[in-house]
């Protein structure tokens, strides 16, 4: 047996299980009286889950919690048939998860697709760059002719969560199916980071939309435009810019090309 | 060309959960090993955190996926982050396993294992100077934990491994706990791969707990380190002398102090074996040289 040969059946056989092929296992394979080959081989083919289960539920404890083992057991092996890692760092196997979930929904469980993206954004913040947050005084020292067209740049360790059920409460609910399903109803949900804790927290509409707009670059206006329902639009506006800026969201404020900050 | 040794004294795996506590405290240990593929993102709160790390002390880079006894070619967006990486870091060592791990281009996460043939020896002797050449630095490649035998191996595991550290002019990264683990679940005896083993290749030593499932040991790096592989370790030493030393701990991780403690255990082990006047190595004089 050739190497390439060796190595496509060691695979057919952690994908499929030492029952896969037992006559080339054995013909390949070398076991003892106490540990015949094909339970060797069934070593390797249960790590080769595990390990993958393993970095899954590192990836999302709350929705392996819920879910309990056996079901998210299954969950992962669903999964990864359909999605083999593809990338040499596991833990980025889990990234397609919560679209996997929207293809394959659970009827008793809505909420866990949203679960999952509030997870995958938990450990997508914790990896992302650092950034220095901008001083308090940033927007303060703007001149007032350039705050209309000046644009913020957020840190990279911050998420903007459109949910259609509430799975911050699915997050931190009681685990197994005896938990209540979530809310259903848009949600807004801001992931960042304090240090080395990663948190979320819920957002009013029109504060969710501002922080969609500065996310996408858009000028301060239109920032500010999404409190226009507000009964006061400028303080609600400042209220939200300043603690934008106290929890560390905004890594610059950058003035309009020509202004004289 | 011989080995370039350093001498780095005894380090711990640099895992997430102890981020915050190194970065705090600068933990009393020699220097700090990273998985490697855990800071191969171009930017990224991990990357920062090694970072910080290396300019207080050496780091060596740990991959667990270069496969590099793959059939498949190594993938150029993998050497492309690691060579980015390396140069990046400057690290001590740069290591991964003797092992595949890459089939239809996905990975497979796991350390397979090779059979010990000519067929394989040239292959992976191949690709190891592909790696090397890529870096340009040596790399150590680390025995693996085995659980099954190939019928067609021509030689055993230590004397694959010499001739493939010999052939690729790479170093030998000797996990003292998967000798162990191997010995244990293969049938063969530890001190045979020991001796198998050319003290001038070898750069760095591993150590890590394992599990013991009845019919066979697992190794799991999520517990300390087990009586007889501190014990093999000591034999290890005696013939290998002074050589950089790390334990590794990678699932149910204690607190930061209790992997030091198993690292300064190491160190005290050695101190004790190694002293002037205690066993001289078995092997000859060793080239010692900065990085």
């Amino acid at each position: 047996m050739t190497l390439a040969e060796s190595q496509a059946l060691l695979h057919a056989l952690l994908e499929g299980g030492p029952a896969a092929d037992p006559e080339r296992l054995e013909a390949c394979f070398a076991g003892t009286p106490e540990l015949p080959a094909a339970e060797r081989v069934g070593i390797y083919a249960g790590m080769f889950l595990s390990r993958q289960v393993d970095a899954l539920r590192a990836s999302f404890p709350r929705l392996a919690a819920l879910l309990g083992e056996e079901r998210f057991e299954a969950l992962c092996g669903d999964y990864l048939a359909a999605h083999p890692s593809e990338h040499h760092d596991i833990g980025r196997l889990g990234r397609r998860l919560p679209a996997f979930l929207r293809l394959h929904p659970d009827p008793g469980r809505p909420e866990l697709p949203d679960l999952a993206e509030l997870e995958r954004a938990r450990d997508e913040v914790f990896f992302e760059a650092e950034a220095a947050p901008a001083p308090r005084e940033a927007l303060a020292a703007l001149p007032p002719e350039a705050f209309a067209a000046a644009r913020l740049r957020m840190v990279p360790a911050l998420r903007l969560l459109a949910l259609a059920h509430d799975a911050a409460a699915a997050w931190r609910g009681p685990e197994g199916d005896g938990s209540p399903p979530a809310r259903a109803g848009p949600v807004a949900l801001a992931v960042w980071r304090t240090g080395f804790e990663v948190v979320h927290g819920p957002l009013d509409a029109d504060e969710g939309a501002a922080l969609a707009s500065a996310l996408a670059g858009e000028p301060l206006a239109a920032v500010c435009a999404a409190f226009e329902g507000r009964d006061d639009p400028g303080g609600a506006a400042a209220s939200a810019l300043a603690s934008w800026l106290a929890e560390g969201w905004i890594a610059a404020v950058e003035p309009p090309p020509g202004a004289g900050a | 060309m011989a080995l370039r040794r350093v001498d780095l004294g005894h380090g711990i795996g640099l895992r997430t959960a102890h981020f915050g506590r190194f970065l705090a405290e600068r933990p009393p240990v020699a220097w700090v090993e990273g998985i490697s593929e855990n800071f191969m993102a171009a930017g990224g709160r991990p990357l920062a955190v090694l970072e910080k790390v290396r300019r207080d002390v050496p780091v060596a880079l740990h991959g667990v996926s270069l496969g590099v006894g793959s059939v498949e070619p190594i993938p150029e967006r993998y050497l492309d982050d690691l060579e980015r990486l390396v140069r990046r870091i400057e690290p001590a060592l740069v290591t991964d396993h003797l092992c595949w791990g890459r089939h239809r281009g996905r990975y497979l996460h796991d350390l397979l294992p090779l059979p010990c043939t000519e067929e394989a020896l040239a292959h992976v002797a191949a690709r190891v100077r592909q790696v090397q050449d890529r870096l340009g630095r040596q790399i150590l490649l680390e025995n693996p934990s085995t659980y099954v035998a190939y019928r067609e191996a021509d030689m055993p595991e230590w004397e694959f491994l010499a001739e493939v550290a010999r052939r690729a002019d790479c170093g030998i990264l000797l996990d003292v706990n998967n000798v162990h683990v191997s010995a244990h679940n293969l049938g063969f005896d530890p001190l045979d791969y020991l001796d198998g083993i050319p003290a001038a290749r070898v750069g760095q030593l591993h150590l890590a707990g394992h599990a013991d499932r009845g019919r066979y040991l697992l190794d799991t790096h999520d517990a300390p380190v087990a009586g007889a592989v501190w014990a093999l370790y000591g034999e290890a030493l005696r013939r290998l002398g002074r050589v950089p030393t790390l334990v590794e701990w990678d699932d149910r991780i204690p607190p930061l102090e209790v992997v030091v403690a198993e690292s300064r255990k190491a160190a005290a082990i050695e101190e004790e074996l190694l002293r002037p006047a205690a066993v001289a190595p078995a092997a000859g004089p060793r080239e010692a040289v900065a990085p």
